[in-house]
C-alpha cells in the first residue's frame, strides 16, 4: 500500500530524514514512535506530499509521490490525514467540514455525500452535532469530527500525526476508541503516537524513528515482547513511566 | 451680517441640491470601495506570491499609490487621460482615482487578514486534496474577511470623507456643492454645519451596517449562541457520546 524507498529530506543544511525505507501492506496498522524532533511528522507528511523531499521515492497504492506527473489531489484523496490540533475549518459547520472535499475534489453527488457524512458522524458519535461549528465542540469531539472528515474521501489509508497529544486526558480514550474500531474494520493506518496502549491493542508493526532514521521496524508482538533494539526498549520503558 | 442664521441652516438642510450631493458621495464611496476591494484582493494575493513576477508589481503598486497624494493622482487622471485621447466624465475619473488609491490601502489590510488564517487549516485543506484556488476561495478568503471587517469598516468611514478630495477636479459631491453655495451666499458656517451633519449621518448609518455584517460573520465563532440550539434534555448525553 505504501512503500518508502530511501527517503531523504533536508531543511537547509540540517538533514531531517536520512534514508527512510519501509513497506506498509494493505490492512496494516503501523505505529510510528520516537523522540521529539526525530522527524516523525516530517516523514508522515512526505507521504501525502504536504512536505517535499529531495531523495528517494514514496509509492502510495502504486502512485509515485515525488514525480511531476503525479496528480497530488488524487494522491491526497487516497491518503486521509488527521492532525494533532484537529484543524477543522472554523467557519464551516461540522457537516460542511465533512462534505466540503468530497464535493469539491471528488465531485460526488450531493445527496450521496450528505448520506455518507451522516453515516460517518453516527459512527464517530457526533450525529447530534452536525450543524454546530467547531468552536462549540470539545477537543475530543473535534478530533472525531476531523477523523470523519478524512474518512469522507473514502481513503485507502489513514495517516495520523499524534492525534491525541493535544487532548485533555479524559478525551483521549474516545478518540482512540474510534481509531481502534477503524483498525479492526481493516483500514490501513500509519499513526504517529505515544499511546502504547493503543499500539499494543491494534498495531501490526512498530516503526521506531530516531534522528531521521528508522532505527527499528519490527512486528508489534516482538516489540512488546522485548525482542527489539535497546534504543526502542529504553524509549518504551520511559513512555510506560511517563504516560502521555 | 448675522453670526448664525437658523433660517439659512434649515433651508440648506432641506435643500435637494445638497441632498443629492450627499447621495453622490454615498454612491462614489460604495462603488470605489467595492472595486477597490476587488483590486486590493488581487494585489494582496500577488504580493504574497512566491513569484517575483507577481509580487514585485504588487509591491510597486502599493508603494506608488500610498506614497503620492490622492489629490495629485486625481489631477493626473483628470488632466492626463484626455491627452491619451481617453475622454471620461468627471464622475468616472473620480471613481477611478478613488478606486486605485483605496486598493493600495485595502491590499495591505487584506494581506494581513490572509496572513492570519491558521496555516494548519490550509494544510488540512491541502491534505484533503483541495486545489490552491479552492483553498483560497473556500478557506482563506472567508476566514480572512471575517478578521478584517473592523479595519475595512475604518476604510469605508474614511472613504466617505475622502471623496471630498474629488472636488479638486470639480466633482459635484457634497463638499463641492456646499462650497458652490458658499461662494454664492456667504453662509459658511451654516452650509458647512449642514455638510458635517450629512457626513455624520452617513458614517452613523455605516456604523450600524458594519455591526450587522460583523454580527453575521461572527456567527461561527460564538459558543453560547449555539448551545441555545441544543435540546436541553439531550445535554447530559453529550458528555458521553463516545459510545
Ligand atoms: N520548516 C522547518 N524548517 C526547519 N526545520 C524544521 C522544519 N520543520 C521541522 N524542522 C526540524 O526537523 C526536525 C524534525 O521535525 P518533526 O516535526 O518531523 O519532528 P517530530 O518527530 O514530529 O517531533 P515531535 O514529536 O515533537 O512532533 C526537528 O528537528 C525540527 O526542528
Ligand atoms: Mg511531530
Amino acid at each position: 500500500m505504501i512503500t518508502l524507498d530511501n527517503v531523504t529530506k533536508s531543511y537547509g543544511t540540517f538533514q531531517v530524514l536520512k534514508g527512510c525505507s519501509a513497506e506498509i501492506g494493505r490492512g496494516e496498522v503501523v505505529v510510528v514512535c520516537g523522540p521529539s524532533g526525530s522527524g516523525k511528522s516530517t516523514l508522515i507528511k512526505c507521504i501525502n506530499a504536504l512536505e517535499t523531499f529531495e531523495g528517494g521515492q514514496i509509492w502510495v497504492d502504486g502512485m509515485a509521490v515525488r514525480s511531476a506527473q503525479t496528480d497530488h489531489s488524487a494522491l491526497r484523496a487516497k491518503a486521509g490525514m488527521v492532525f494533532q490540533s484537529f484543524e477543522l475549518f472554523s467557519h464551516l459547520s461540522i457537516l460542511d467540514n465533512i462534505m466540503l472535499a468530497p464535493r469539491l475534489v471528488q465531485k460526488r453527488a450531493k445527496d450521496e455525500i450528505r448520506e455518507h457524512a451522516k453515516t460517518l458522524l453516527r459512527r464517530v458519535g457526533l450525529e447530534r452535532h452536525a450543524d454546530k461549528y467547531p468552536i462549540a465542540l470539545s477537543g475530543g469531539q473535534q478530533q472525531r469530527a476531523a477523523i470523519a472528515r478524512a474518512l469522507a474521501m473514502k481513503p485507502d489509508v489513514m495517516l495520523f500525526d499524534e492525534p491525541t497529544s493535544a487532548l485533555d486526558p479524559e478525551m483521549v480514550q474516545e478518540v482512540l476508541q474510534v481509531m481502534t474500531e477503524l483498525a479492526r474494520e481493516g483500514m490501513t493506518m500509519m499513526c504517529v503516537t505515544h499511546e502504547m496502549g493503543f499500539a499494543r491493542q491494534v498495531a501490526t508493526r512498530i516503526l521506531f524513528v530516531d534522528a531521521g532514521e528508522i532505527v527499528d521496524d519490527c512486528p508489534a508482538a516482538d516489540f512488546f515482547a522485548g525482542r527489539c533494539s535497546m534504543r526502542a526498549q529504553a524509549f518504551l520503558r520511559f513512555e510506560a513511566d511517563h504516560p502521555g | 451680517m448675522q453670526i448664525w442664521s437658523w433660517h439659512g441652516f434649515f433651508t440648506y438642510l432641506g435643500s435637494p441640491y445638497i441632498f443629492r450631493g450627499a447621495l453622490i458621495t454615498v454612491y462614489m464611496t460604495a462603488v470605489s470601495m467595492v472595486m477597490g476591494f476587488l483590486l486590493g484582493l488581487l494585489i494582496a494575493v500577488m504580493k504574497r506570491s512566491q513569484r517575483r513576477l507577481l509580487s514585485w508589481p504588487a509591491r510597486f503598486y502599493v508603494w506608488f499609490f500610498r506614497g503620492t497624494p490622492l489629490l495629485v493622482q486625481l489631477v493626473v487622471i483628470y488632466a492626463g487621460l484626455p491627452k491619451l485621447d481617453i475622454r471620461l466624465s468627471v464622475m468616472a475619473c473620480s471613481i477611478i482615482g478613488l478606486t486605485l488609491n483605496e486598493a493600495a490601502y485595502l491590499a495591505e489590510i487584506i494581506r494581513a487578514g490572509l496572513n492570519a488564517v491558521p496555516t494548519g487549516q490550509i494544510a488540512a485543506a491541502r491534505a484533503l486534496g483541495l486545489s490552491e484556488r479552492q483553498i483560497a476561495w473556500r478557506i482563506a478568503f472567508p476566514q480572512a474577511f471575517r478578521l478584517i471587517i473592523p479595519p475595512l469598516g475604518n476604510s469605508v468611514n474614511g472613504l466617505l470623507k475622502t471623496t471630498s478630495v474629488t472636488s479638486v477636479i470639480s466633482m459635484e459631491e457634497l463638499m463641492q456643492r456646499s462650497q458652490i453655495l458658499v461662494q454664492d451666499q456667504f453662509m459658511v458656517l451654516e452650509l458647512f454645519s449642514v455638510a458635517a451633519l450629512y457626513y455624520l449621518l452617513m458614517t452613523t448609518a455605516w456604523d450600524f451596517l458594519q455591526r450587522r455584517i460583523e454580527h453575521y460573520a461572527e456567527r461561527p465563532y460564538r459558543r453560547q449562541q449555539q448551545s441555545v440550539a441544543v435540546d436541553p434534555i439531550e445535554l447530559p448525553v453529550t458528555t458521553q457520546d463516545a459510545r
